[in-house]
């Protein structure tokens, strides 16, 4: 396939996204088919690239000989994008729904689109510079949606928001910028770092890199913006809260770490062991948190905070193992979060309850959803055979490999956060199911959720159980994908 | 083969759907006995097949020796509890969860047995462990609903931490298959991390098991569920832990002292003090769980003694597959003569069944049976079966000289005559004493219900009898963990032999009497001073659990706030509020409107308030804009883009 198709699904979703403002606000019809006709245009257009890859790179903009924006489309980035071209027409079509009754709809669908072209555009680029300036396009987009809803609360959520990511990837830049300046700018597996003049200002800035694409991935001590963010409606939270904007910071950690820096020159290292150290500790933070939060919502962002941490520290250990079982959980983490977020945001939607000691015996009523929430908090928990115990396994026995001693204490952590992960998520299943006799949580009137919305919850369930029992295909072809 | 075996397992995952669709109750009552039959009948045809493994993906089972023989006793029990249910679940609510989870577990439940690895075995092990968490909550009352989160929550930390176990020791061994673990530890060696990972596993399937000090769910559990599925939980569920254990044992530290003494003290206190509890208990089903408990803690003493003994393992590795399977018949008879009890009574509690038995022969003979079974009277299984570990206990006592083993084999002697105490209370409570006017009147048995109960407990006194029964069911399963056949015969109704049940059985007689009839009778009604006195749940792992998570939340807000106490002393230092000039634009506004006023014709509506209005939106937007911090970051940003031209250009 012709080099050139790669600006497609960045550019289609960005350009046709800019124009759904031109739709008046109450031509619902017509805004619906023509935002789902863009993403799912952008969709297959991913595929497509996916399975026809172009060898060869898209030069976008030069400024010099070794710094342009250029686009790509490698192993890494297909995973990434796959799963977002995925996942985006399914929250599209869940947001139809559960955005029917809000306002602001054209620049909410605008800037929803516009977010997938960003994303795209984190995952094909072939440069850190590439990778930067799609990261903050990223930000720039999401910030709206975010503030959807124009109260207080939603300003206060999208302006920590902000502060958050532009902060973080000024401190990112740092690193940015000491890579294109020791010519490590494009990503080539196994890195470019080898002997640099000065190891430990390398590794400080190694560090910063660290520190400021994990905002994004919520790494403590930079995570307290995405609980905050919970207020924004549902299919925000769940496609970009879960997936599409932590993952990239996730994702632009990994880039860092195996194709930027490179292992040989970090692993060992004090650096290597305070991220671990960090990811551990944001693990097990998260759990315990999520375990006190009565919010449903926050719950679930909490548990996004560990989750995406289980995708740093695979990252940090810094083998081929370790990478294969980051991507594993990146691809299962999002599945299952997604599903369970549709799942709250459909009781949220149906009887506006939001927090989970409300939920007691809604689950009679909402018997679909609430089946869909089990199979997610099951899976997440890591209970064969869903998919989450695959991705679970496979960061343990990375982790044990390495011999590092620290690592091995992070299947403790890990074993640890499952326990709270089955508190924590089960809790709100068995409460919905369950109804105490002594409570007077009145349920009549609440009703099942509609088709649009149950359709991606299964979809994301069936995947939950398929992608657990097929395993060993999907371990294969993310391996093969990686080139391992 | 390999389709009957897989028909075997997943005949049941299957039926739980078609259980689950049909609505009619009839229909669905035929369905279910139809699959547990065939599982059943499936399981002991592939048993008369050759030793083999199966693989399936991922999964791989094992057909034979002892994964055969607990296949079958496992089906053999769910198609006795599915005979009792029809009658038992009469008029409940919610049957169609109840039976889709009852052949859920059953699928699961064989699997265990089946697996021929241990990651097969924990993968059907988890599934077996959540689906059956909806039997203990199946009534939904408020003790169900508690007992369900201890149940769960040692459930998921026993699974976690067993998964922990089984990551360490796929790193040392490289192989989770059970027939080749053993030549992969020897070459491995011993190392720390091997007894970190066996006991990690120790923990996951005690907990299971119910092992001291993970008992805590099973006496809580086991009572509150319905009676056909508590008899699952205490006569199979508990043995897919003791299984587990069993691989460790046979597999993993064969012949490890360290492990043998660890495993023989805590069988030790769960066999003590299951017993003791049981003998204090008023309920039925309570008393017949902590018995489990107790049992339990006798098998894992057999276990421990296999380990220790070693080469001469002969006595206690027969004397445990016997007991094993004993205790899971015995308690299916017990549970389902429970079950049949309370769906004519609608009680447990003992002071209100007084008598309720009398005139019903087919509970009063299946009860007596196990009843006897358990204790250990001769003419039974379980005579046998405590015979041949007590011999075990006393030949490792002479072998190894040790006074604590004699110490051991006393407290074996004393739990059996609290067991004999605690089932002669239940029988005398029940089946004898004249009845109240509080008892109730009952309800005749269908024949289902009697069929249910005979056949489960003809096995008990046809094997008691005829001893040479022990070595056909026992030895195919020795392989398991490398015991051995019997150097001689073993002359099971000798003196030497029959001397330990009559100690028993003289502790059990003088404890019933001198102690349950003169301490816990009190003006005729059943009493329980130790009732909510001593749980060490309550008062030992919930408070702890609740310290530490107040501690560790307080930390972690701590630090978890840092970042944005950080900002927050930015914006109130460094990067702080501009002023405001809002007053002085509006009075500009105003002025300009109102000039603009005069030369309009129509009045009503002034330009002068619509300008300061307008004034006022700007200006509030372009502060909230321009004078706080994401202005101030944006300005960062702006600068890091500075940077980055200044960089392109100095390259080129």
């Amino acid at each position: 396939m012709n080099s050139l198709f790669l600006a497609v699904p960045i550019f289609l979703p960005i350009i046709l996204g800019a124009l759904l403002f031109l739709i008046p606000a109450e031509k619902k019809k017509q805004r619906n088919a023509f935002t789902m006709f863009t993403i799912l245009c952008s969709s297959v257009s991913v595929w497509l690239l996916a399975l026809n890859t172009p060898q060869e790179s898209l030069v976008l903009l030069n400024f010099t000989d070794n710094l342009s924006f250029v686009l790509k489309l490698d192993g890494a980035g297909k995973i990434f994008s796959c799963l977002s071209a995925t996942l985006w027409p399914l929250t599209a079509l869940y947001a139809f729904e559960y955005m029917s009754h809000e306002k602001n709809l054209p620049m909410f669908y605008a800037f929803f689109t516009m977010a997938f072209g960003a994303t795209m555009g984190i995952a094909m680029a072939s440069n850190i510079l590439t990778m930067y300036l799609f990261y903050e396009l990223l930000t720039l987009f999401t910030i709206p949606l975010v503030m959807h809803g124009l109260t207080k609360k939603h300003n206060f959520a999208a302006r920590k928001y902000m502060t958050y990511s532009i902060g973080g990837a000024a401190f990112a830049f740092a690193g940015v910028a000491f890579l294109i300046v020791n010519d490590a700018n494009n990503f080539v597996f196994g890195g470019h770092i080898d002997s640099p003049s000065d190891p430990t200002i390398a590794l400080i800035l190694f560090v910063f890199a660290f520190l400021g694409f994990g905002v994004k991935a919520a790494v403590f001590p930079f995570h307290s913006w995405l609980p905050t963010a919970s207020v924004a409606p549902t299919p925000v939270t769940a496609l970009l809260h879960a997936v599409a904007v932590v993952k990239a910071g996730a994702f632009a950690i990994i880039r860092l770490i195996y194709y930027s820096y490179g292992t040989d020159f970090v692993k060992g290292t004090w650096a290597q062991n305070l991220v671990m150290a960090l990811a551990m500790f944001t693990i097990f933070y998260g759990s315990m948190t999520a375990l006190r939060q009565k919010h449903f919502k926050r719950r679930l962002a909490y548990s996004t905070i560990s989750n995406l941490s289980y995708i740093v520290f695979a990252a940090t250990l810094m083998t081929e193992a370790g990478l294969i079982a980051a991507f594993c959980h990146l691809l299962f983490h999002s599945v299952i979060k997604i599903g369970a977020f549709f799942s709250a945001g459909a009781v949220l939607h149906k009887t506006e309850r939001e927090y989970v000691h409300e939920l007691e015996g809604i689950g009679r009523k909402m018997p679909l959803t609430f089946i869909f929430f089990t199979i997610s908090a099951l899976s997440l928990t890591g209970i064969p055979p869903f998919c989450g115990f695959i991705s679970k396994w496979f960061i343990a026995t990375a982790s044990i490999e390495t011999q590092n001693p620290l690592a091995v204490a992070g299947v403790v952590v890990l074993l640890i956060s499952a326990f709270l992960t089955a508190m924590y998520m089960l809790s709100p299943a068995i409460k919905a199911f369950f109804k105490r006799s002594d409570n007077t949580n009145d349920v009549e009137n609440v009703k099942e959720a509609n088709a649009l919305m149950q359709i991606p919850m299964g979809i994301c369930a069936v995947l939950c159980i398929v992608t657990g029992i097929m395993a060993t295909p999907v371990i294969e072809i993310i391996k093969g994908v990686l080139g391992i | 083969m390999t389709t009957m075996t897989l028909t075997c397992v997943f005949l049941p995952f299957i039926a739980a759907f078609i259980s689950a669709i049909i609505k009619n109750e009839k229909v669905r009552n035929v369905v279910v006995i139809l699959s547990t039959t065939a599982s059943f009948v499936l399981s002991v045809v592939i048993s008369q097949g050759q030793a083999q493994t199966i693989s399936l993906s991922s999964l791989n089972f094992n057909i034979g020796g002892f994964n055969s023989v607990y296949a079958i006793i496992a089906a053999f029990m769910w198609f006795a509890a599915s005979l009792l249910s029809p009658q038992y679940f009469n008029g409940h609510h919610k049957l169609s969860r109840y039976y889709f989870f009852f052949l859920f577990t059953m699928g699961a439940t064989l699997g265990v047995f089946l697996s021929a690895d241990l990651m097969t075995t924990f993968i059907f092990f988890e599934i077996m462990s959540f689906t059956s968490y909806m039997w203990v909550v199946q009534e939904e009352t408020k003790e169900a609903m508690d007992a369900g989160k201890t149940y769960l929550a040692i459930a998921v930390l026993g699974g976690m931490v067993a998964l922990m176990g089984l990551f360490l020791l796929y790193n040392i061994t490289g192989t989770l298959m059970i027939s080749e673990l053993y030549s992969a530890v020897t070459s491995a060696g011993k190392s720390t991390k091997l007894y970190v990972a066996a006991f990690c596993l120790l923990f996951g399937f005690g907990a299971k098991a119910g092992m001291f000090p993970l008992h805590i769910w099973l006496p809580k559990a086991h009572p509150v569920a319905p009676a056909p599925a508590s008899a699952l939980l205490s006569g199979v569920l508990t043995k897919t832990g003791v299984f587990g254990i069993l691989v460790v044992t046979g597999q993993i530290l064969r012949d490890d002292e360290i492990w043998g003494y660890t495993l023989l003290a805590l069988a030790t206190i769960t066999m003590v003090l299951g017993a003791v509890i049981a003998v204090f208990s008023n309920n039925l089903k309570r008393t017949l769980a902590c018995s489990s408990l107790s049992q339990i803690g006798f098998i894992l003493v057999g276990v421990s003694m296999i380990t220790l003994l070693g080469e001469e393992n002969a006595l206690a590795a027969n004397g445990t597959f016997l007991y094993m399977i004993n205790h899971s018949i015995v308690k299916l008879v017990l549970f389902l003569g429970a079950g049949a009890i309370y769906l004519g009574a609608h009680t447990l509690d003992l002071n209100k069944l007084k008598g309720y038995g009398r005139n019903k022969p087919v509970i009063m003979i299946t009860f007596l049976i196990g009843a006897c079974s358990l204790a250990g009277i001769p003419g039974f299984m379980g005579y046998l079966s405590k015979t041949l570990v007590h011999e075990a206990i006393v030949e490792y006592a002479h072998l190894s000289h040790l006074p604590i083993i004699t110490v051991v084999e006393w407290l074996f002697l004393f739990s059996g005559g609290l067991t004999a105490a605690y089932m002669m209370k239940l029988f005398v409570a029940i089946f004898i004493e004249k009845p109240t006017e509080n008892t109730p009147k009952g309800k005749k048995l269908s024949p289902l219900s009697a069929i249910a109960l005979i056949i489960s407990a003809v096995a008990i006194p046809v094997i008691g009898v005829c001893t040479s029964l022990v070595e056909k069911i026992t030895y195919p399963m020795l392989s398991l963990v490398e015991g051995h056949h019997f150097h001689h015969e073993i002359h099971y109704f000798s003196f030497t032999n029959l001397k330990g049940v009559l100690i028993s059985l003289t502790i059990g007689i003088l404890v019933y009497i001198l102690f349950i009839r003169k301490v816990l009778i009190k003006d005729k009604t059943y009493v329980n001073p130790m009732e909510n006195k001593i749980s060490l749940e309550n008062q030992v792992y919930v408070p702890a659990i609740k310290i530490i998570s107040a501690v560790v939340g307080v930390i972690c807000r701590l630090f978890a706030d840092s970042t944005d106490f950080l900002v927050f002393i930015a914006r109130k230092s460094v990067l702080t509020d501009a002023k405001e000039h809002t007053e002085r634009k509006r009075k500009y506004a105003y002025a300009l409107g109102d000039v603009l006023d005069h030369f309009k014709h129509d009045k009503t509506h002034k330009n002068a308030n619509l300008f300061v209005r307008v004034s006022e939106t700007i200006s509030k937007t372009t502060q909230s804009i321009s004078s706080n911090f994401s202005f101030a970051l944006f300005m960062t940003c702006l600068g890091v883009c500075i940077i980055l031209v200044f960089l392109i250009i100095s390259f080129k």
